[in-house]
Parts: structure tokens; C-alpha cells; sequence
């Protein structure tokens, strides 16, 4: 069961994104008002914002957190073609008494030439390594040699495909055995290219990523993608948010021999899982931390539960509906009856029992 | 696509049609123009200076001003603009300095009627009055502007901005005599074209140039101007003090800003750097243009709206030599493409949702409540008018924090804080384990560790049972019988499991099945001539098997499906086995009562419960009384990979460090190494720290253990020189006095040492911490205020 916390994040226009930190104490948001919003967890559960300022020239479609290892550190892309990565000033005793905090921009990665679809942070074993792709279709891996010095970003590698991206994943994977793998999505809209998720592996001689899978049957344009937590597997399984939500595992092959590594690996591709249930465009797709259940939201204003039997078959658990905003409309109180008193509803549909819940909190 | 992009318009008498169509230009355009019927586009640049005929499916070059063999500077065009009055009037500003008017009436080949060379430095902008046909405001680099009548060979009035460098000067709509200007200091100044003494009223309007400014078509005295600072920003110019009233963010300097014909809040930009696009904003959504056209290659140099009371047809030209006529039915829409949700999963399982409002609550009018939310009508309506559903948009954030125990990851931190990986015998960590996993409602995870226990305890340790475990053993209904039995599975995700599905076995269980059956020959042969080489032959025999025993899971699966659902009654009989962990080695007393028969008498075997919402257990033929843990290494083995391709690393790697070099050889290094790095990953990210620390420590993997000693380096002054230490020792090779003397006690300090960081003193964990209870000073006497924090 679920309850809904509601908070009036206050941005200017829509939200984009939403990010946990890696100990799923802090929050981060971005809009197209150009601003980034963190919030932080107080001990009563509640999240304060703690700091909001303008990132970008225009709207800022996502944001992402480093792993706390290289401090307090997030990226954010934008409409306006840049990446920015952003660090947190402790010890600005005026700020810290109204509980603010600083950010300060460490860097502006300005190689694209089109708007910035998404930027995300390599897995910590690899260093402080991004990407970011961008809607003229380049993908871009940067690394900051140093990570004491958030400054310098130096750009290894671009890789070029003709369909405009709109999403990226790192393989969290920490295993050696797995070489670093990304996958990036496409929202080109022309059902015509088939492929709209790429798989690009690491190869360790040209030390150059290349591309080791395009998923063909995905067609319709990819709003969102996610490897799920790894955990000690031996196979990849990753999420794609679509025309409908898909699960797809992909299995390494062994190589023939150990040390011809120079090309990537074969991949078995198993497709799990695929929903229609969200009946529209699925804008995004999100795995808990035991890879046990995935989130899916969609044009539907839903986000639905999906969860595996040990038969590997992949169910709706749930349906979560409601903004948790505060109740003015006729409507959300003929949902829940008594809303006088709290202004904060839920609504969760458990599908399995095919019941209605309602509960209550207090404000 | 052509059908879809063709667009008439009947606007009064005249009727316009197009699509989206471009032709390539000699050179780069600077401006462009249209006359007043919306038929004839003029081009003009450094370069060029032509007339275009705008026709259905392509543009017509009509005319080409730029005559003469050698033309002069005066044909290199800064500005052009077509009078909306005379239709065959024309003025440029060359960038010489000159302000020429064309006549298209004339007969000849040369059209140029008027020439004026007033102006010092290039001229950025020539304006026409848009009622009165002979007057003419020009503004140019040298800071001046002038008006002409075109009936005469001078100016008639020059204004003196005083303040750099003119941009722009446009007319305005509403007020007759007035005109407003805009400066490269950042400057915009309003004139009255009868007052060139001094200027009506100025205001800074950006910081930097201001490139352009458009009055609002609608005569509302709002006045746009775009400058260099990237924004767009409307006055409202019919209060005493200009007034900012809508501020626009763009992602590149603004060059030219249009207004849309005929919608009130639209307007177009396009820059003169880096960005080649084309937007068209809603000044009340300032932060995501409406819709953009992508097509021109280079900077876009001049923006027009093809029609005065049109807002379809939009021509541009640019640096990339191309003349384009854009619909408004083929623009992108960024907001189309722009995502309208976040979602993310917490690390305890919560779920942080931000939604576009009307995603939300368009639901909710879906729903038939009695009283309908209205807020949204506009929901009703099948396809609202896209103009209509731009503006106002917000998204809620809300954080769905689940209440159920299992979800909030509780019994990962709990099971990672009360496991004990060391410290104790095998059979008591497996014991410990067990429990806590049973407390946890793990149940399946709880017997696997039983299991364990059972099969990798030493028998030469165990007690003898007695008799009334026998009895026990006897009632077990299962033998010469295979059983499986359904779990209670684990709380996390019995809940969420519909309750009516049939549970089926799986390919599991025919593994176990085979492989006993293939090794039970085996066991029963070998069973005469004593265990010790015995060992050694099962165990290598059930490696062998191991491929068999694949090929058979496929070829039984499906057949051996049906079969195996068993009923619920099965459940009692669990704890017969649980409880009874001793089973087998009473087994191996019975045995010893009856050795002939053991070979095919029905005894108990556990199994691993590898699946996991199912436990196997088995009742077979026994093999020896003594059967050695290896021959339960490939079972094992099994189980941690399957514990792990499920994603309990966590059982994965307890297993693995408790049983230690029983199974450490069976399973690759550098799956053990990525087994350990995720559970490490997952422990640290619940700030388990200690436990962590515990699991880099009692892990054998190279890779790990030195996870722990990279990383940390303590700098130390000696106590006694209070010089830093430079050896990797404890003995100070200055004073040569061991540096880690207890302060209290004067003993040499083995294990926890904390000192001061100020005067280097220091001792045991303990004697500093009562020290300081009663003191403040240093235990050396140093003098110095030590504290403990």
C-alpha cells in the first residue's frame, strides 16, 4: 500500500525529471521554468527544499546525481544545448541557518548542437564518467580525469546514429565479466527506422565503445530507458518505456576465445515483458533497488507496479493514481469522501484483488 | 505530406495558398521583405537584391535589382523594406551609408529612384510609415536617425539618440507620430517624428545591445525587444513608466522579433549566432517555444510573416543562401516531444511522481463522479485548438511512500545487521541465520540455511539422536516419493500475488529429480565397498552429469509440469524437516542398524529450495550414512547463482563467506568478486557501513579485501618530538621513541588509539575518553586543551 506525500514543488512550468540521490535521502527536480530544485528529507519524512536556482537558458529536461563518493554532485541537460554539472558548497553559514544551500556550476559541456536529451553518470567503479545524448542523434561520453576537480571534463568519445535520442542507460553492472555497456533510446517518431534502442559495449582494445545490439523491435519512438539494478546477475535486464512498457533481458554470450576482444560482445535478446495497460504514450520507466519491481508512468496520469512471479512472469501489481495535491475540485472528494480534514488523498488500486483503497493523512 | 501541409486562406479578397518550400539564393541573404498583397518577396544582401514571385508549389524569380556590371556599394544591402501602401516602393540601407529607394514602375532596367547618403556609417534599419506613403526613418551605426520625405533630395529632420550605435526603428502602430528606437547600449528611446530636438522617453531595456524591437500589430502599445542578452521582453508602453510585462528566454541572442498576425501572445525570434532556428514563443509560457522551424543550415537573417492577418505562412532568409517559406502546420512543437512526467524509485521504495496537472486530472474526469470536475473543460472536447492548450502549465510532485514493511527494503537492513557471517561455529552462524531469516518471514531463505547446515555439518560432531527422532523420522509419508511442496512465499511479494494461480513447478525440480536419479545408480554400486573412495567418485560423477541433466530439464519440462502441483496439505510436513535439521544423521544410525538395507530403502534427502517460492524436498533412496558435503557443492552452487540471478545478492554472498572454502573453489572468481561488489554497492548505499566493512574483510576475493586499504592514509606527529612521522612504523626515526605510547598509562597502545590533533597526544580509546572526563587539559601535561567530540 501507498501514500501519497504531496509537495508544492513550486516550478514555473512542467517537471521533467525527478532523481533520488544514491541514499535516497535527497531529491532532485527539474522544469522548463530552467531552474533545478533539491530537496532534502527532514526526519518527519517530509521534503524541504533546500536549494533552487536557474540552470539553464532553457528548459532543462533532466537531472541525475553522482555517486556521493565524488561529493555532492549533479548534472543537468537542457533545451539550450549544454550539459552543466553542479556541486554543492557546504559551509555558507548564513544559507545553512535559513537551510539553504549553495550550488555552484563546475561545468558547461557545450559540444552539442542541437538540445540535450539526457545526461547520466557512469556506475562508480568505472570513475566520474557521463554521457549525454542530444536530439541530432550523437551520443557523447565524457570523462573528468581528475575527481577532485569537477572542472575539467574532457571528451572521449562521440558516436553518431541518425535518429534524434531521447534517453540513456548505463549496465549498473560491476562485474568483470560485463564490459560497460549504454544503452540509448530514440524518440524519432518515423516508425520507418526500425531499432529505436541501441546497445553500445566498451571494447577494451580500441578503448572505444561500439555498438554491440539494436533492439529491432522496438519502432515506436522511446521516451525512456533503465537497466535494472544489477545485483550479482550474470545477464542484463533493461526497461523501455514506448508505445507501451517492455521488459527485455539480454544475456551475454560467452566469446569463443578469452582474449579476442575485439569486438563486442553477442548478446541474446529475450523480450519478458509487454504492456499496452498504460493505453498511451509511456513517458517513463523507473526499477526499485532489489530490481524487483518496475515503475511505469504514462499519458494515462497513472504510474502502475510491475513485478515477476518466479516463473518469471511479469504482472501489474498496483495502480497508483493521484497528484496528492491539495483537495479544492468536487472530483478528488467524491473519491475520498472526508477530505475536510486532510488535504492529502491516495487512491491505490490493487489489481490483483481488484479493490479500491482510499486512505487518509492527516496534513 | 503535401495534402497535409497545404493551406488556403481566404483573408477577404485575396486568398493565400502554399506549402513549406525553399529555393537556393545566389548569396546570403540580410533581409527580406514582402508586399502588401503577400505575393512578391524581396530578398536583399551584401550580394543580392531580388524580387521572388510566391506561387503555389515553389518561388519565382520575378526580378533582380542588382544591375550593372560592376554594382555599386550602394547594392549592398543592410535592410530592405517593402512599402505596405505603394506597391511598387522599395527602400534599402546599404551598409556604405547610403539609404536608396527603388521604384518598380519605372521602365528602365536600373530601378533605383532616391538616394540619400546622410548617414556616416552603415545603416542597420530603413522604416517606412506604415499609413503615410512619401515618409521614411532610417537608423543607422553612426547613432543617428533620420526621416525622409521622399519627395525631396534631404532629410527632413535628424534625431540624435545619443547613446550609440541605432539597431532598429520602427513605427508604431497606434500613435501616428511616434516611432520607437533601439540602441546597442541597451537602450530603447520612444519619439515624437515632429520633435527631432529630443527624445519622448528612453529606458534601459537589456543589458547589451538591443537588436530589435516590433510593436505589437493589435495597436496595444505593447512594444517587443530582443537583445543580446537572449530575451525577449514586452513593454507595455501606454503607462507614464515602460513596463515589463512578459520576459522570454531564449538560448541565443536575439536578432529579430515578429509578432504573429492574429494571435495576441505569439511572437517569432530568430538569432544571429550559433542557434539557426526559428521559434515562435507564447509569451506567457516564456520558457519553451511554442514551435520552431529547424530547416535553414546557417543563421537566419530576416523573419516575416507572409501576410499581415495571416499566421500560417512564415518566410525567412538566411547566411545559407536559401529562401524559405515555412507553414505552421509542419513547425515542430517542442512541448510535443518535452516529457510531462518524472518518476523515480527511492531506495526504500518510495516513488517520487511529477505529472503535468492535466495528465492527472484528465483523469479523473474520465472517472463519472456525480460532480465532475470542471475546471477542465477543455478535456471534453476531442482536439482543442493546440494555441488554447499551450499556456498555464504546471505539473504536481507528490512522493508515494509505501507503508508495507517488505516494500521499504526493511528486510534487507535487517537481515544485513543480524546475520552472523564469523565468529562462530558453522553450524551455529547457519542456525543463527536461519532464524533471523525466519523472524524476517523469510521462510524460504531460512530453510536454506537449515539445509546447509544439514548438509556441510561435519557427522563426526554430531550427537546421537535419539530414539523418538527415529519415530519422527518414520512418519514421514513421503518416501520413495518425490514431493515438492508448496512455500509460503516470501512476504515481499506474496501480497501482490493473485491468489488463485496455479503454481507450477519448474525446471528446478527436475534437476533435482535427475540428478538423483542419476546418481543413485551410482551410489547404490559403490555403497559395498566403503565410503572414503566413494566420496571422490560421486562427486565427480554429479559434475559429469551436470550437462545431462540440462538436456533433460527440457526434454521432461513440460510433461513433468503438470504433475507436480501439489496441494496445500503438504504444508505441515515442512516443519517435521525444519525442526528436525538432525534427520539425516539419525538416518546414519538407522543405517547402521540395518546396512544392507540402506542402498534402496526410502531415506530422507533435502534438497536445496532452489527455486524461490517453492521448497523441494525429496524422499529417495539414501546414499551413504556418510555423504560427503562435496557431493552438495554442484546443488549448491546452483542455489547461490539462483539466489543471485534473482537478485538476493545478499543470500549469495552470506552463503558464500559462511561456508567459506567449503564452496569457494566451485564458483568462479570473478563471479564471487561482482557477487561481493553489488552487495557491497547495496550496503553501502543503506549506509550500512560496518556490515559492509564486515563483508570486505571476510571476503577472499583479492579484488575486495584491498577495497579496504586503498584510500586512507593517516598522517601522525610523533607524541614526543611532536615532528610528523615519515616511517611506516611506529618508533619516531628522529626520536626513536615509539610514537603510540598511552599518554594515561604509558603503555604502548594496541588496537583503538585516538589523539589529539593539536598537541599529537594521545593513548587508549577508553583512558583518554575518562581523562577527559574529569579534565579538560592534556594527559601529558602538555598544557594543551584537549576534546573529545
Amino acid at each position: 500500500m501507498f501514500v501519497a506525500r504531496s509537495i508544492a514543488a513550486d516550478h514555473k512550468d512542467l517537471i521533467h525529471d525527478v532523481s533520488y540521490d544514491f541514499h535516497g535521502r535527497r531529491m532532485a527536480t527539474c522544469s522548463s521554468d530552467q531552474s533545478v530544485k533539491v530537496w532534502d528529507k527532514s526526519d518527519n519524512g517530509e521534503w524541504n527544499c533546500t536549494a533552487s536556482w536557474k540552470t539553464h537558458s532553457g528548459s532543462v529536461w533532466r537531472v541525475t546525481w553522482a555517486h556521493p563518493e565524488f561529493g555532492q554532485v549533479l548534472a543537468s541537460c537542457s533545451f539550450d544545448r549544454t550539459a552543466a554539472v553542479w556541486e554543492e558548497i557546504v559551509g555558507e553559514s548564513n544559507d545553512k541557518q535559513r537551510g539553504l544551500s549553495h550550488w555552484i556550476k563546475r561545468t558547461t559541456l557545450v559540444d552539442s548542437r542541437t538540445s540535450v536529451t539526457d545526461v547520466k553518470f557512469a556506475p562508480k567503479h568505472m570513475g566520474l564518467m557521463l554521457t549525454t545524448c542530444s536530439a541530432d542523434g550523437v551520443m557523447r561520453v565524457y570523462e573528468a580525469p581528475d575527481v577532485m576537480n569537477l572542472s575539467q571534463w574532457s571528451l572521449q568519445q562521440e558516436i553518431s546514429s541518425k535518429l534524434s535520442c531521447s534517453c540513456i542507460s548505463w549496465s549498473p553492472s560491476s562485474s568483470r565479466a560485463h564490459a560497460p555497456m549504454i544503452a540509448v533510446g530514440s524518440d524519432d517518431s518515423n516508425t520507418a527506422y526500425s531499432g529505436k534502442v541501441h546497445i553500445y559495449e566498451y571494447i577494451e582494445n580500441t578503448r572505444k565503445y561500439a555498438k554491440a545490439e539494436n533492439l529491432m523491435t522496438v519502432t515506436d519512438p522511446v521516451h525512456d530507458i533503465a537497466f535494472a539494478p544489477n545485483l550479482g546477475r550474470s545477464f542484463h535486464v533493461l526497461a523501455i518505456a514506448t508505445k507501451d512498457v517492455r521488459i527485455f533481458k539480454l544475456i551475454p554470450l560467452r566469446k569463443e576465445s578469452a582474449a579476442g576482444s575485439s569486438g563486442p560482445t553477442k548478446l541474446q535478446v529475450q523480450i519478458l515483458a509487454q504492456f499496452d495497460n498504460h493505453n498511451s504514450q509511456v513517458w517513463r520507466v523507473s526499477w526499485n533497488i532489489s530490481s524487483t519491481l518496475l515503475a511505469s508512468s504514462g499519458d494515462d496520469g497513472c504510474v502502475r507496479l510491475w513485478k515477476a512471479n518466479y516463473m518469471d512472469n511479469w504482472k501489474c501489481t498496483a495502480i497508483l493514481r493521484g497528484d496528492g495535491s491539495p483537495v479544492t475540485g468536487s472530483s478528488s472528494q467524491a473519491a475520498v469522501p472526508s477530505t475536510a480534514g486532510g488535504p492529502q488523498h491516495v487512491l491505490l488500486q490493487a489489481s490483483s484483488a481488484g479493490r479500491k483503497k482510499a486512505q487518509l493523512i492527516p496534513g | 505530406m503535401e495534402k497535409m501541409s497545404r493551406v488556403t486562406t481566404a483573408l477577404g479578397s485575396s486568398a493565400i495558398s502554399g506549402r513549406t518550400m525553399f529555393c537556393h539564393l545566389d548569396a546570403p541573404a540580410n533581409a527580406i521583405s514582402v508586399c502588401r498583397d503577400a505575393t512578391q518577396v524581396v530578398v536583399a544582401g551584401r550580394n543580392i537584391f531580388k524580387i521572388y514571385g510566391l506561387e503555389e508549389e515553389q518561388f519565382v524569380e520575378k526580378l533582380n535589382l542588382r544591375v550593372g556590371r560592376k554594382p555599386s556599394l550602394n547594392f549592398s544591402c543592410a535592410d530592405v523594406m517593402w512599402h505596405q501602401m505603394e506597391e511598387n516602393l522599395l527602400a534599402t540601407a546599404a551598409t556604405n551609408g547610403a539609404v536608396v529607394t527603388w521604384n518598380l514602375g519605372k521602365p528602365s532596367r536600373n530601378k533605383q529612384d532616391q538616394l540619400f547618403t546622410e548617414h556616416k556609417r552603415t545603416v542597420n534599419k530603413v522604416c517606412f510609415h506604415p499609413t503615410e506613403v512619401y515618409m521614411l526613418l532610417s537608423g543607422s551605426q553612426d547613432g543617428y536617425m533620420k526621416c525622409f520625405d521622399l519627395r525631396k533630395k534631404e532629410s527632413v529632420s535628424t534625431f540624435s539618440g545619443q547613446s550609440e550605435s541605432v539597431r532598429d526603428v520602427q513605427f508604431s502602430m497606434k500613435d501616428y507620430f511616434t516611432f520607437a528606437a533601439s540602441f546597442e547600449n541597451g537602450n530603447v528611446q520612444l519619439w515624437d517624428i515632429r520633435r527631432p530636438d529630443r527624445y519622448e522617453r528612453m529606458f534601459t531595456a537589456h543589458t547589451g545591445p538591443v537588436f530589435c524591437c516590433d510593436w505589437h500589430p493589435d495597436d496595444r502599445g505593447w512594444l517587443a525587444t530582443g537583445g543580446r542578452d537572449k530575451m525577449v521582453k514586452v513593454w507595455d508602453m501606454t503607462t507614464n513608466r515602460a513596463k515589463e510585462i512578459y520576459c522570454v528566454q531564449t538560448i541565443a541572442s536575439v536578432a529579430r522579433v515578429k509578432w504573429r498576425p492574429e494571435r495576441k501572445w505569439h511572437l517569432a525570434t530568430c538569432s544571429m549566432m550559433v542557434d539557426h532556428n526559428i521559434y515562435v514563443w507564447d509569451i506567457r509560457r516564456p520558457f519553451i517555444p511554442f514551435a520552431t522551424f529547424e530547416e535553414h543550415k546557417d543563421v537566419t537573417t530576416g523573419i516575416v510573416w507572409r501576410h499581415q492577418h495571416d499566421p500560417y505562412f512564415l518566410l525567412s532568409g538566411s547566411k545559407d543562401s536559401t529562401l524559405y517559406q515555412h507553414m505552421f502546420k509542419d513547425a515542430s512543437r517542442p512541448v510535443d516531444r518535452a516529457n510531462p512526467e518524472g518518476l523515480c524509485f527511492g531506495l526504500f521504495g518510495d516513488l517520487a511522481f511529477a505529472a503535468k496537472e492535466s495528465l492527472i486530472s484528465g483523469d479523473a474526469n474520465r472517472k463519472p463522479y456525480p460532480g465532475g470536475d470542471r475546471r477542465y473543460p477543455i478535456f471534453f472536447f476531442k482536439k482543442p485548438d493546440l494555441t488554447e492548450q499551450f499556456a498555464h502549465v504546471s505539473s504536481a510532485l507528490s512522493v508515494f511512500e509505501s507503508s508495507l514493511e517488505s516494500k521499504r527494503m526493511d528486510w534487507f537492513v535487517k537481515t544485513a545487521r543480524l546475520y552472523l557471517l564469523s565468529g562462530k561455529s558453522f553450524a551455529e552462524l547457519c542456525d543463527h541465520n536461519a532464524k533471523v531469516a525466519k523472524e524476517l518471514n523469510r521462510p524460504q531463505v531460512s530453510t536454506t540455511w537449515t539445509m546447509l547446515r544439514i548438509m556441510f555439518s561435519d557427522p563426526a560432531n554430531l550427537s546421537t539422536p535419539g530414539p523418538n527422532h527415529i519415530g519422527k523420522l518414520g512418519t514421514l509419508p513421503l518416501m520413495n516419493s518425490f514431493s515438492m511442496k508448496e512455500m509460503g512465499m516470501g512476504t515481499e511479494s506474496r501480497l501482490d500475488r493473485s491468489k488463485g494461480e496455479s503454481r507450477q513447478d519448474n525446471i528446478h525440480l527436475e534437476l533435482g529429480n535427475s540428478l538423483i536419479n542419476n546418481i543413485c545408480p551410482t551410489a547404490e554400486n559403490e555403497e559395498t565397498e566403503g565410503s572414503e573412495g566413494q566420496a571422490e567418485y560421486m562427486f565427480g560423477d554429479a559434475e559429469l552429469d551436470d550437462d545431462d541433466l540440462y538436456s533433460m530439464e527440457h526434454d521432461n519440462q513440460a510433461a513433468e509440469e503438470q504433475e507436480y502441483t501439489l496441494p496445500q496439505e503438504a504444508f505441515p510436513l515442512r516443519h517435521e524437516i525444519m525442526d528436525n535439521p538432525l534427520a539425516p544423521e539419525h538416518l546414519q544410525q538407522d543405517k547402521a542398524d540395518s546396512p544392507q538395507a540402506s542402498g534402496n530403502e526410502a531415506e530422507v534427502m533435502c534438497l536445496t529450495p532452489i527455486e524461490s517460492f517453492s521448497l523441494i524436498s525429496i524422499s529417495q533412496p539414501l546414499f551413504s550414512p556418510h555423504l560427503p558435503a562435496p557431493f552438495f557443492c554442484p546443488v549448491v552452487r546452483e542455489m547461490l547463482s539462483h539466489y543471485a540471478e534473482q537478485g538476493d545478492v545478499q543470500m549469495a554472498v552470506s552463503v558464500l563467506i559462511v561456508l567459506g572454502d567449503r564452496i569457494r573453489k566451485e564458483i568462479d572468481d570473478l563471479t564471487q568478486e561482482h557477487w561481493y561488489m553489488s552487495y557491497i554497492d547495496l550496503l553501502q548505499r543503506f549506509e550500512l557501513w560496518n556490515v559492509s566493512n564486515e563483508v570486505i574483510k571476510l571476503s577472499t576475493c583479492s579484488a575486495i579485501t584491498c577495497l579496504n586499504q586503498t584510500s586512507t592514509t593517516l598522517h601522525v606527529n610523533c607524541s614526543n618530538c611532536k615532528r610528523p612521522m615519515s616511517n611506516r612504523g611506529w618508533i619516531c626515526d628522529r626520536c626513536h621513541q615509539c610514537a603510540s605510547v598511552c599518554a594515561v598509562c604509558h603503555h604502548v597502545v594496541k588496537g583503538l588509539f585516538v589523539w589529539c590533533q593539536g598537541c599529537s597526544h594521545g593513548g587508549h580509546l577508553e583512558h583518554v575518553k575518562n581523562w577527559l572526563k574529569s579534565s579538560s587539559h592534556c594527559p601529558a601535561g602538555c598544557g594543551h586543551l584537549c576534546e573529545y567530540t
